[in-house]
């Protein structure tokens, strides 16, 4: 019986919480301006909120079979939506001439040389 | 013989068909280049406002104002068409012979009749297969017209050698440098594969089939276009052997169903085993006929994808080292 | 009755979708937009226990159909560059 309470207060705050990413994503992508923001903030969405929702529908399931599809989707996903990510952010790097205005932009060479200094002094 | 030369030009699109017309009517001595691109920019010749082009802004505006009076027409012509059609038919839900007593006798008799679980697949593939097979000529239909239109051959390459600056503009935009993209590919792709291969192969008894899996497998062609690149593509899938596996595809199909068509309409037995529902090795013909279909709407989908990207489908055009 | 909530709310978003293509000014938020009216769709037929037409839809309409309608995007803008630098020069 505590047991299956247990279970069910757990499902219940990792689909709260799941819930409570998707919120932040949808309102970062509604509310930034800036690309880079709001792939950062699609990006929690992707990941924490899918987790959570993966992992509670998990626990509410037990060992079966849907765990393994559970387990499955969420690779799947975690394969792909940061890749996607990635290849948006590219596309701005890469098309957009104001890009300076709103952020840093190393040059390669320059980051690594920035970043063996940094082992260097460490 | 001056007539065939003349379509022959024009397939080539070295000669306008309707220059000379155009010639005549409306501007005594222009360009055909000219020509051309005023066609293709009415509407900013509208918003121009040069004294010389005020007669032919009227007249363009007076043109607009009929074709979007004949679209409203047709669209509420249309509309009534089909509304008067709806009211025709039988009333949803209600019971009558003529929506109740096919539908009865596929669900009852199905399974035995097709040897599919998969009440849909037994329609598609066995009531139906005439329809699907229809379909599956479409789209093959549908790849030539998009050959035709989007074709860059050697004949072309040659006369016009801007398409290969595109072609190499094409190769730039590729993902073949990125490594993220080619790790990635290397783990989705072959389960993208094995996922269509799953659905093409359980049509018989669960919820796919020919065109799902197919589109599937398509897909998974593309994502592996986009990042390993034309280069790789072209040594397993290049045009000859597609055409030529989109031909024995559908001809398989046409031949399997004709002789069962054929046999059934003169009351013979066609010897096809139905095997036991549930297997995998069941449905009769159902199987090869949607392995038939998937291989049409892989190639299909692929070949979409290669003629929009790059105008070939692959071996159509010269590559690097002979240019 | 949670079911027929979301299949109401699922309609009345696929008709937002369809009406918003047609009046959306860029062409790529079009692409886009249909993009999600095939994803709806694609949910709309799991529910209506398709699932066959559920995998089609989302294999043709959210993945394919897109690409190619973003390939034909690129090169229209390419023809509209090149035609406008002819009129440049």
């Amino acid at each position: 019986m505590t047991l299956e309470w247990i279970r069910f207060f757990a499902v219940a705050v990792l689909l709260l919480g799941a819930v409570l990413s998707f919120l932040s994503a949808v309102a970062g992508v509604f509310r930034f301006g800036f690309v880079m923001n709001r792939i950062h903030a699609a990006g929690i969405g992707d990941t924490l909120g899918l987790f959570c929702t993966a992992l509670a529908l998990g626990i509410a399931a037990g060992p079966s079979m849907h765990l393994l599809k559970l387990v499955l989707l969420v690779l799947f996903l975690w394969f792909t939506s940061p890749v996607s990510t990635h290849f948006v952010g590219q596309a701005e790097y890469f098309t957009n001439p104001e890009l300076k205005k709103h952020l840093r932009v190393l040059p390669p060479e320059e980051e690594t040389n920035e970043e063996e200094g940094r082992t260097d002094a460490g | 013989m001056k007539a065939k030369e003349t379509f022959l030009k024009w397939l080539d699109g070295d000669f306008d068909l309707l220059a000379h017309v155009a010639d005549t009517d409306e501007h005594p001595d222009p360009g055909r280049a000219e020509l051309k691109r005023e066609k293709r920019h009415i509407n900013r010749r509208i918003d121009s406002s040069k004294a010389e082009h005020r007669v032919e802004r009227a007249e363009e505006k007076g043109f607009y104002a009929l074709y979007t009076l004949v679209a409203v027409v047709s669209c509420v012509f249309l509309i009534g068409i089909l509304l008067f059609t709806i009211s025709s038919l039988p009333r949803y839900g209600v019971e009558n012979p003529e929506t109740t007593e096919v539908v009865r006798r596929y669900v009852e008799n199905g399974l035995e009749e097709t040897g599919a679980v998969n009440i849909v697949a037994g329609m598609i593939l066995d009531y139906r297969a005439f329809d699907t097979l229809g379909e599956s000529h479409v789209l093959f239909t549908a790849l030539i017209c998009v050959t035709i239109l989007l074709r860059i051959d050697n004949k072309n390459m040659q006369s016009r050698y801007e398409d290969y600056f595109k072609i190499r503009m094409e190769r730039y935009h590729e993902l073949t440098g990125e490594s993220i993209a080619k790790i990635v590919g290397m783990v989705l792709i072959p389960s993208i594969f094995l996922y269509g291969i799953y659905v093409l192969l359980n049509g018989q008894n669960g919820p796919g089939g020919g065109f799902s899996g197919g589109t599937v497998m398509g897909a998974g062609l593309i994502i592996f276009a986009a990042t390993y690149g034309f280069d790789c593509v072209d040594r397993v899938f290049t045009a000859k052997r597609l055409n030529l596996l989109t031909f024995c595809a559908l001809g398989f199909y046409s031949f399997a169903k004709g002789y069962v068509f054929f046999m059934g309409q003169n009351g013979y037995e066609n010897h096809i085993p139905k095997g036991t529902p549930g297997a995998i090795l069941s449905g009769g013909l159902i199987l090869p006929l949607d392995i038939a279909v998937g291989l049409v709407v892989a190639c299909t989908m692929f070949g979409f994808y290669s003629l929009f990207r790059r105008g070939s489908i692959g071996g159509g055009w010269k590559s690097d080292r002979e240019l | 009755m949670l079911a027929e909530i979301i299949k109401v709310l699922l309609l009345l978003l696929l008709i937002v979708c369809a009406v918003s293509v047609n009046f959306t000014k860029s062409l790529l938020q079009s692409v886009i937009i249909f993009m999600a009216y095939s994803s709806i769709m694609c949910i709309i037929w799991v529910l209506m226990e398709s699932p066959d037409l559920a995998i089609t839809e989302a294999a043709v309409g959210a993945g394919i159909s897109s690409v190619l309608f973003l390939l034909t995007l690129r090169k229209i803008r390419e023809t509209d560059r090149g035609e406008d630098g002819g009129e440049e020069a």
